[in-house]
């Protein structure tokens, strides 16, 4: 099933290549794009309808129904925030619908705090040319199309 | 066999004694070692390991989405 995965957030779309850390601008976990968040306080929206298989405060896998998991991840390094200036809107295991809140973050604090508040966006293992139709860069809002995956 | 697997990643990261920290982050697992120079590239990619990425003090190993559990079985061997 192809699956149209969406923006989690609104803000600008940026190559996965822009991203600075080696594991997502190397596409080590699969490919995708990013996207610059705007600063103000917004919800994290799922990109796909599917379940929620991994949570943490600042990155969440969705799996759709067909197994494909799409990742987002909230900034870089953030792991190192404890979870600060996040709250979670679903648990672990809860089914979602693309375009749902799943968390509620301030890039502005994230940015403050010394990291980057980018958020890549990726296919989990899929193919490098599983991904079609990629949204061009620049501005995108929260729940626009980003780019379809093929199984 | 996930604790085989998380087995033979600890072994070729130099084993528990060599383990400082281990921390699941999503896809990857961030190993503070007592010694990085005992981190066997070839045996963890030969595990299906996706990159080895060294930043500062940390070795990131990349595992896929499996992370959390395959250090949840390292952890229980340590």
């Amino acid at each position: 099933m192809t699956v149209r995965v969406l923006s989690p957030a609104s803000g600008s779309v940026v190559p996965l290549t822009a991203v600075p850390d080696p594991v997502f601008a190397k596409a080590m976990v699969g490919p995708g794009v990013a996207v610059e968040p705007d600063s103000a306080a917004a919800d994290v929206v799922s990109p796909i309808d599917g379940v929620v298989v991994t949570l943490h405060p600042h990155a969440f896998v969705v799996a759709g129904p067909s197994g494909q998991a799409v990742l987002v991840h909230l900034g870089i390094d953030t792991v190192k925030m404890k979870g600060e200036s996040f709250s979670l809107h679903v648990v672990k295991g809860e089914s979602v619908r693309s375009g749902q809140p799943v968390i509620g973050w301030e890039p502005e604090t994230v940015a403050a705090a010394g990291y980057s508040p980018i958020c890549p966006v990726v296919a989990l293992d899929a193919g490098s040319d599983a991904l079609t139709g990629f949204a061009p860069d620049g501005p995108v809002a929260a729940g626009d199309p980003l780019f379809l995956w093929h199984p | 066999m996930a604790d085989e697997r998380a087995a033979k990643i600890l072994a070729a990261i130099g084993g528990a004694d060599n383990v400082i920290e281990l921390e699941p982050c999503i896809t990857r697992l961030r190993c503070e070692l007592e010694d990085d120079s005992l981190v066997n590239e070839a045996a963890l990619r030969a595990l299906g390991v996706h990159g080895v990425v060294r930043m500062g003090a940390a070795v990131q190993i990349v595992v896929g989405p499996e992370a959390d559990t395959i250090a949840s079985d390292i952890e229980d061997l340590l």
